[in-house]
């Protein structure tokens, strides 16, 4: 008896051993990190360190909302990452119907050629995204250069300069970037489908979207599901790479995201207690987000992921 | 099964030690920094020894880790954390050649401005404890940096280096507003006095080309809209250089921006003001906020926002930064410059010759801030890092000797002999016919000499211990060529000529004096208050509002566009803190004030 419960314990701390390095993993980018929490409640400013900076309690919480200015900044911020985030929740099923329209190509080599094309961009970082814009939309660039030699402009427009429909631009910036890449998941959960499925509709005189509506969206869905929780779980963390690296004088006002506006207060100005302050907010808020997301699904679906 | 255990144990402890070693490693660097302060030289460099004579009684004395005494066998690789360079990379060319040479040095230059975010760059490498084996920064910037030990004190070594205690009177000013030893060298110091004013050009006027002024029958320029005027027409005249690149009425750039742009900033002394941080300081010694819509700042933006109505603002201003401004200057693909060294680009004797050189265009309404050479140095001050070994901030001495000596000096501010300048039978030097164009065409150097064109290896640090207007007892002339016999007497062309019969003065800097339109202000350098991480936050958060809008009310759709602009930001600056910041710096510089009105 004794034997056997030894065994037992042998096995699970076996098992615990396998696990033990993505336990330490975690532990040390996903939980030590949080020491730097600390930082929002003193005056932290380099060069002095961080040993000499003063305990000063909720200060920078309550000065990133002191005056009716601030939080209108802090609303607009806040406004671009809702806008954005919802833009490409909004979006989200593009990359499943992507999918599907390119797994009904009938022509092999045609389909591997749009499905390469479209997951390439995705392996550009935005630093290489800018330039390539900048390059075709600048003053002197491609686009103006067209446009006055076939006599349509005559002087040049500036629309890297403009906030005008900065968040659409920003948001086809990102499709082209990332909606091929989107799309291998589902392009996978395709082809899991039983093909007894699609023969027994054919047989039944389906048409191809017919068999589309019925057979392979349904069976999407759930991916589909899973995903979109992750997006919202993301919610406000939508990157500040792009929106960095388009950001100019003319658009930083639609454009500054939530994490773009920590990087600009924290980077640019030694903000840093500050800007601790806000990022815990927005963990806070994240955390929220995701309770939420995960009761509507319980609520509609039956189904939950936390 | 046992062996695989042991495998992933061994994994985990190898890879877990790996991330804490490295995140260990930098504490133990500074460990070693602040400790043991050399005192062993004080009783060596004593007298007036040179530093050969003091480096050989050290050899002598075998071991002793004194100033002068040092190896140069082994290479060293210089980490300069440079405010003012406006290159980023290792130092090449002919002057890292002379460098490699004489001290087997080779600085790797660090430049806030180049890297894009240059405050955070600060930032960041501050709090890692090491800015740089070499820094060049703002007086307040050095300031902190001393205060948290980031910075070497040399008042030990520095009393035998020869050529850099010439400089003792201002250098020990300055570094008493410190505290107690010595730590920063200032920039820019001559030895001429604190009042006086040798140059012949103010650092910004209206600078526009001749020729195409001329060929506009040299109209009057009463005030700021005669001059956009007259940019109009130079750019409807001539929509493109000769090489048929679109040319414009002005051109601007967005990376030397700071708490406001600094084209603007530069432009508000053409009205006797200064911008300060979030003041502008006048010429008759007044304090201002800089939103004060009756002060510079506001009037040389709408300048800025009236040429962009009349089409003659390069669309890219936006968007390029100074290093293809730049080119655009030499190109001539812009008609105004306004800094008295930006003629480095678009001038030349034969340029001038042909009528065409930029000159200073004074303004009949103007009355020009312009403070004395920099006696006490310029604002931004050399240090040495704290975490340096001893041997290697002898090095660095000796280097800075050398930089403050008539050698180097002659090397920053001229070039080599024989390819830049020649000597005259009489000792004084001329320069060559590619002396001449250095700054404006490609000057190639020979391969044994380092190779490459002469602007890309040119000293990129990019300051000077001493300025360009200190008299080279070599020669018994000033160190920077523009006041040489030789030289003036070469740029007596045919653009200086008529210059001269148009406005009746022999340079403007007379010009402005004889119309009572500029009293040189004395030139201060002191080290003032530091921002509180309050202030700081502040700065930092008006700075983006005021840049921003700055930027957006140059390329404004019409006049209300501009005005709603202004509004909006002097109200969003309130809620932001803007009372308390300019509160803040006229507390901060009014110390100057009192300094100038002291040595007036």
């Amino acid at each position: 008896m004794i034997r056997k419960i030894d065994k037992k314990k042998w096995y699970s701390f076996k098992l615990f051993l396998y696990v033990l390095p993505f336990i330490v993993l975690v532990l040390l980018f996903s939980y030590y990190p949080l020491y730097g929490w600390l930082y929002a409640f003193y005056d932290y400013r380099p060069p002095r360190p961080f040993s000499e900076a003063e305990f000063v309690g909720l200060k920078w919480f309550k000065s990133l909302v002191e005056n009716p200015v601030k939080v209108a900044q802090l609303w607009q911020v806040l406004k671009n990452t809702f806008v954005m985030s919802g833009i490409t929740l909004g979006t989200s099923w593009l990359p499943m119907i992507f999918a599907v329209f390119l797994n009904e190509i009938r022509c092999v080599p045609f389909r591997k050629f749009v499905q390469t094309v479209t997951t390439l961009p995705n392996f550009i970082s935005w630093v290489l995204v800018y330039s390539v814009a900048f390059s075709l939309f600048n003053s002197t660039g491609m686009m103006n250069t067209l446009l006055m030699n076939l006599g349509i402009i005559k002087e040049p427009v500036l629309f890297l300069q403009s906030a005008d429909n900065v968040w659409l631009t920003q948001w086809l910036w990102l499709t082209w970037k990332n909606l091929g890449w989107a799309a291998i998941m589902y392009i996978a959960a395709i082809s899991s489908i039983d093909d007894e499925l699609f023969q027994a509709a054919k047989v039944d005189g389906a048409t191809r979207m017919q068999s589309i509506r019925y057979i392979t969206i349904p069976s999407l869905l759930p991916t589909f599901f899973v995903l979109l929780m992750m997006n919202i779980g993301n919610f406000l963390s939508n990157g500040m790479e792009q929106y960095y690296v388009f950001q100019n004088a003319f658009n930083k006002e639609y454009i500054q995201v939530l994490d773009l506006y920590v990087y600009n207060l924290a980077m640019g100005s030694g903000s840093y207690s500050v800007s601790v302050a806000l990022s815990m907010l927005k963990s806070v808020v994240s955390v929220l987000l995701l309770v939420g997301a995960n009761a509507v699904s319980k609520f509609t679906r039956g189904e939950s992921f936390l | 099964m046992k062996k695989r255990v042991l495998a992933t144990v061994l994994a985990t402890v190898l890879m877990a030690s790996t991330v804490l070693s490295g995140c260990g490693s930098d504490g133990q660097k500074e460990t070693n920094a602040g400790s043991e302060e050399p005192a062993q030289e004080e009783d060596t460099g004593e007298g007036d020894s040179t530093q050969e004579d003091t480096a050989e009684t050290q050899e002598e004395e075998g071991e002793a880790s004194a100033a002068s005494a040092v190896s140069h066998d082994e290479e060293l690789t210089l980490e300069v954390y440079d405010v003012a360079s406006n290159y980023q990379g290792l130092q090449s060319g002919w002057y890292g050649k002379i460098l490699k040479d004489k001290f087997n040095l080779v600085l790797n230059i660090i430049a806030p401005q180049v890297a894009g975010d240059g405050e955070a760059l600060y930032q960041t490498r501050t709090a890692a404890g090491n800015l740089g084996d070499i820094v060049l920064l703002d007086n307040a910037d050095m300031l902190e940096c001393v205060d948290v030990g980031l910075i070497a004190d040399i008042s030990a070594e520095i009393g035998n280096y020869p050529n850099l205690m010439k400089y003792q009177e201002q250098i020990e000013k300055f570094n008493a507003g410190i505290g107690d030893g010595i730590w920063a060298i200032p920039t820019e110091m001559n030895s001429n006095g604190p009042t006086a004013y040798m140059a012949e050009t103010v650092s910004s006027l209206p600078r526009i080309p001749w020729d195409f002024y001329s060929e506009l029958g040299k109209p009057e320029l009463n005030n700021l809209d005669d001059l956009l005027n007259v940019l109009k027409d130079m750019q409807d005249a001539h929509p493109a250089n000769e090489a048929g690149d679109k040319a414009y009425g002005m051109t601007l750039w967005k990376d030397w921006d700071g708490t406001s742009i600094e084209n603007v900033n530069q432009l508000t002394k053409w009205y006797g003001q200064e911008v300060n941080g979030s003041v502008l300081i006048g010429a008759d010694n007044s304090i201002t906020p800089l939103t004060d819509k009756e002060g510079a700042y506001y009037k040389m933006l709408k300048f800025f926002f009236k040429a962009n109505q009349l089409g003659i603002v390069d669309p890219d201003s936006a968007t390029q930064d100074w290093n293809a401004t730049c080119d655009k200057m030499k190109q001539k693909r812009t008609y105004l410059v306004w800094n008295n060294w930006m003629q480095g680009f678009t001038n030349s004797p034969e340029i001038g010759e042909k009528g065409a050189n930029y000159m200073g265009m004074p303004l009949k309404d103007m009355t020009v801030f312009q403070t004395s050479d920099y006696y006490y140095g310029s604002g931004r001050v050399f240090g040495i890092g704290s975490q340096v070994s001893d041997e290697n901030r002898a090095r660095i001495l000796e280097f800075f000797d050398w930089l403050a000596s008539p050698e180097g000096l002659t090397i920053q501010h001229i070039g080599t002999e024989g390819i830049i300048y020649t000597v005259n039978d009489d000792g004084t030097y001329t320069l060559t016919e590619d002396g001449y164009n250095r700054f404006t065409s490609e000057i190639q150097i020979p391969e044994d000499q380092g190779g490459g064109n002469w602007t890309d290896g040119e000293n990129k640090i990019n300051q000077w211990i001493v300025a360009g207007i200190e008299m080279n007892p070599v020669t018994g002339e000033t160190y920077s060529s523009d006041l040489w016999a030789s030289y003036l007497e070469k740029n007596n062309t045919k653009t200086t000529k008529e210059w001269r019969e148009k406005y009746g003065a022999q340079n403007e800097v007379e010009y402005l004096k004889n119309n009572g339109m500029m009293e040189p202000v004395p030139s201060i350098n002191m080290s003032l208050a530091i921002d509180t991480t309050d202030i700081g936050l502040i700065r930092s958060q008006c700075k983006t509002i005021v840049c921003d809008t700055s930027w957006k009310a140059i390329f404004a759709a019409d006049e209300a566009a501009f005005d709603v602009l202004w509004d909006d930001m002097v109200s969003q600056l309130e809620g932001f803190g803007w009372n308390d910041l300019v509160a803040f710096d006229t507390e901060k510089y009014q110390p100057i004030i009192d300094a100038r009105k002291a040595a007036q």
